[in-house]
Order: structure tokens, then C-alpha cells, then sequence
């Protein structure tokens, strides 16, 4: 029998509105197409009425989870556009938080997903042990999430040599509960048979369809843009990027769990290495030169491009945000096909997809 | 820093460069569009030729060529959007489906761009009605 199962834009299982059609037959997904734009709340339009500043706020509130990574990159076009040099204490800083931010991420996620799978003591013991981070991230920047470090030429809060041994410590802390999660990962039968051979993207395709990030690497993708086209002060440290080859959800929890320790690797080079000096130029409000920029960062999810045109005025004359959600929806119906109804929640999470940040 | 590249073309060079890349498996970051100063738009293909983004621009041009053929989904979604939000047509591409907009809005009005009040008028307006 063929059925088409929708599947939201509201549903129990989703944390963010999203329409899927799954075209069955019996328990089997034949094919599938995935609606998005129940979120849009015009942010870039809102962009065009706001000064650099004020764009820092909002670009923020793209998404609660990678707020750090907007501003971030929305500072990189601005900082492009009038040639500002930004000082390097400030540069670490940036990084540190991009950094914990990844870790609070990819934390969030491997909990999410084990939850999905119904191994709800591993869910907990994960959000309890990302608990550690985020107090780390609220002792540097005041909150939880939206931190507001990043200002147009640096940083805007500094880390002093109390905070810097505290999260140096912080990073010790976590290595055994990291250690104890990845093994759990890799070896638990539960975890293992939701998640091997469910939702394959082949090498081929997820190079076809632009797959980003995790999931990108977890389909044998050797991409990352801290190392590909090195921003900031990414060039200054040694690390790895994770790549797993089998293409399925279990890959993808893999590389997540293998990131997070490059993630601390990075945070621990940057803390012990923090340079002397000021984190950014001073409070000026800046104006936006004429001309254009794109600027990319590996946010926890992949690649986030922004794209800012300046008319030489206080405000943008275009911000343009593409989140790595854009880029790796589209590879959900293909990683559907051949698999059951029962695994499609699943393997649409196992993207760790961001539907807010996606329709902006 | 990352580098930016401007380079600028005519629409009939858009799939030539396309392929060019795709062969390379040169990654493609974004299909980008704005209103310039002149009132005209400014479409970019922006390529990750690492460690340098280059931007092939074409200006002024309403209707182009798709690469949905050459990057599936990676030019697809980009394409979908710009017809959507802007109003540009991209020769080839299906748009039978929403991606942003309601379904009724496309149902109603076509697509293109949806008038916003700019709130700076807005604000305005406002103060006016309000005899201040």
C-alpha cells in the first residue's frame, strides 16, 4: 500500500517547525520532499535599518544555539569591507567562544539524538556533563546563550588570568565525561543498531548536494574552513578535523563526539597562548564602506557564509545569512529513501538541522 | 583574512564557469542578489576556490541561466530563494513549489519581491498619525 506521511510543520518530534512528505510504501520510504519557511521573520530585511552595532544583536538572534558564529561572521564582512585590522587578543577571544560554543553544540545534539533513539540516560548524562560548558560560557560572557563577545574590531569582554584557569581547568574536567560518552558511543548495541546503515548519504552525493560541516565529514567529505581557508587566528593552531567514511547516522554521531576533542585541543592552545594587549579598537561606531564582502566560518552545524554590502553609511545596504541548515536540508529526502518510517525523525535530526536559523 | 574576488561577467559566461568549477569539484558557497545604488540587480555566484571566495557577478540582468543541472540542490535551493525574495528568473528552474513564501501568496500575487515598509517610514508614518 502507498500512503504519503506528512510529518509537521508542528509535531511532537520536532524541536523547530519543518514540513516533511514521506511517500511510503508500507513502512518504507519511497521519496520524500521537505518544506521549510514556517520561521522567517525577515532579519536580513531588518539588517538594511541597522548600524553595525545593532546588526551584532541581530544577526544573533538568527539562532540560540550558534548565536556566537553570526556575529562572528557578520564582524568578519564589516572588519573586510573597511580593512580593519583586529587586534590579536581579541582574535583568541573570538575563537575560545566560537570554540566552547561548538562544544555546547555538539554536546546538544549527541544528546538530542540519543533521546530520538530512546537511550534517555545517555541523553541526560550528556546535557548534564554540557551543563560544564555552559557555565563556562555564562562566567565569560553573562549568558547562556546570544553572548555578545563580538564586537566590529575584537572582542568585547576580556578574558582575565582567574577566568583563563578556570576554563583551562574546565577542559580537564570534561576530558573523562568525553571519554565516557565517546566509548558508549562506539560501542553500545542500542546505539549502534538505530544508527549504522540508517540514513546513508554516499561520498558522491553529499559533494553533489553541498552537504556542510559534520555531516559533510561524516560522509567522507574532507572539508572544514578553519583549516581550508583559515580566518581570524585558526592558522595558529594545531588540529584535526575528523572525517568518517560509512555515511550514516552513526558516522555522524562519530564525528561529533571526534570533534569536541579537537574542540578543547583548540580552547587549551588559545588559553595558553592568549596574547598581551587590547581586544578590540575602542567603542566608535563604525561605518560600513562602499563595497561587498562574503565571509565563511565553520559554525558547529558547517559552513555559515554572510554576505554584507555597504554604501558607506552607518547601516548595511545588504546582509545576506546562509546557514549550514540551507546547505544540508536538501540532502535529507535523499538520505530518506530505502529507509523506514520509524528512522525518519532520526535520520532529518541526524543533521543536526536548524530550521530557525534556515528561514532567518 | 579570507580573500574576496570580485570578478565580473556577462550572463553567458554563468554556465561555462559553472561546469568549469563543478569539474574541479570546486565548492559552490552561495548564489547571492542585491539591489545596487543604480536600482539594478546584482546577482554573484560565489565559488570557494580556498583559501579565496571568487564572486562572478552579473548586473543587471532579471532573467539567467540555472546551474541547478551542474550543482543539483546546492544551486537549486539558492535559485529558489532569489526567485522568490527578488523576483529573478532562472531559466530552467523548477519553481512550482514554495521554499520561503506561502503557498497562497505565490498562488496570489506571482512571485517577486513583497513590498516591506521600510521601518525608518514606517516610524514616520506613525509619528504623523499620531500629530507628533
Amino acid at each position: 500500500m502507498s500512503y504519503i506521511v506528512p510529518i509537521g510543520p508542528y509535531h511532537p518530534a520536532l524541536e523547530e517547525p519543518v514540513h516533511a512528505r514521506l511517500f511510503t510504501e508500507g513502512e518504507v520510504i519511497k521519496d520524500a520532499e521537505v518544506f521549510v519557511g514556517y520561521n522567517h521573520r525577515g532579519i536580513e530585511k531588518l539588517a538594511t535599518e541597522r548600524n553595525a552595532i545593532q546588526t551584532l544583536v541581530l544577526v544573533e538572534r538568527v539562532c540560540g544555539i550558534c548565536s556566537h558564529s553570526h556575529a562572528f561572521t557578520y564582524a568578519m564582512c564589516v572588519e573586510a569591507i573597511n580593512g580593519t585590522e583586529v587586534p590579536k587578543r581579541g582574535q583568541y577571544i573570538r575563537v575560545i567562544t566560537a570554540e566552547l560554543e561548538r562544544l555546547h553544540s555538539h554536546f546538544l545534539w549527541l544528546g538530542i539524538a540519543c533521546h530520538i533513539i530512546g537511550h534517555d540516560s545517555m541523553f541526560m548524562h550528556i546535557w548534564d556533563e554540557r551543563e560544564l560548558v555552559m557555565d563556562i560560557l555564562e562566567k565569560m560572557t553573562g549568558n547562556r546563550v546570544n553572548y555578545a563577545m563580538v564586537t566590529i574590531g575584537g572582542a568585547r569582554r576580556d578574558i582575565d588570568d582567574d577566568l583563563r584557569r578556570e576554563i583551562l581547568d574546565a577542559c580537564d574536567k570534561l576530558k573523562a565525561p568525553l571519554d565516557r560518552i565517546t566509548e558508549i558511543a562506539l560501542t553500545d548495541k542500542t546505539i549502534a543498531m538505530r544508527t549504522k546503515g540508517v540514513g546513508v548519504l554516499p561520498t558522491a552525493d553529499a559533494i553533489r548536494l553541498g552537504a556542510v560541516g559534520p555531516h559533510a565529514r561524516a560522509s567522507g567529505v574532507d572539508i572544514d574552513v578553519r583549516r581550508d581557508a583559515p580566518y581570524s587566528c585558526y592558522d595558529e593552531f594545531e588540529f584535526n578535523v575528523p572525517v568518517v567514511d560509512s555515511c550514516d547516522v552513526f558516522a555522524r554521531v562519530v564525528v561529533r563526539a571526534l570533534e569536541c576533542y579537537e574542540s578543547i585541543k583548540i580552547i587549551r592552545q588559545a588559553l595558553e597562548n592568549l596574547p598581551e594587549g587590547p581586544i578590540n579598537l575602542g567603542t566608535k561606531l563604525p561605518k560600513i564602506k562602499e563595497g561587498q564582502a562574503v565571509c565563511r566560518h565553520e559554525a558547529p552545524r558547517g559552513q555559515l557564509s554572510h554576505m554584507v554590502v555597504g554604501d558607506g553609511g552607518l547601516t548595511n545596504h545588504r546582509v545576506s545569512v546562509h546557514v549550514p541548515s540551507f546547505k544540508n536540508t536538501p540532502t535529507v529526502p535523499f538520505m530518506l529513501r530505502g529507509n523506514t518510517v520509524a528512522d525518519a525523525g532520526l535520520i532529518i535530526a541526524s543533521i543536526d538541522p536548524c530550521f530557525s536559523c534556515l528561514d532567518r | 583574512m579570507q580573500e574576496y574576488k570580485r570578478i565580473d561577467i556577462s550572463k553567458d559566461q554563468i554556465v561555462p564557469i559553472a561546469e568549469r568549477m563543478r569539474k574541479k569539484n570546486v565548492y559552490l558557497v552561495m548564489i547571492h542578489a542585491f539591489i545596487n545604488k543604480e536600482g539594478l540587480p546584482d546577482i554573484s555566484w560565489d565559488y570557494a576556490v580556498d583559501p579565496a571566495i571568487e564572486s562572478y557577478h552579473v548586473v543587471g540582468e532579471t532573467c539567467v541561466p540555472s546551474i541547478g543541472g551542474i550543482y543539483d540542490a546546492a544551486a537549486i535551493w539558492p535559485e529558489r530563494e532569489l526567485n522568490e525574495l527578488f523576483g529573478i528568473e532562472f531559466e530552467g528552474l523548477d519553481t512550482t513549489q514554495r521554499l520561503f513564501l506561502p503557498e497562497d501568496l505565490l498562488e496570489t500575487q506571482g512571485r517577486g519581491q513583497i513590498m516591506v515598509t521600510p521601518l525608518s517610514e514606517l516610524v514616520e508614518k506613525n509619528r504623523k498619525e499620531a500629530g507628533q
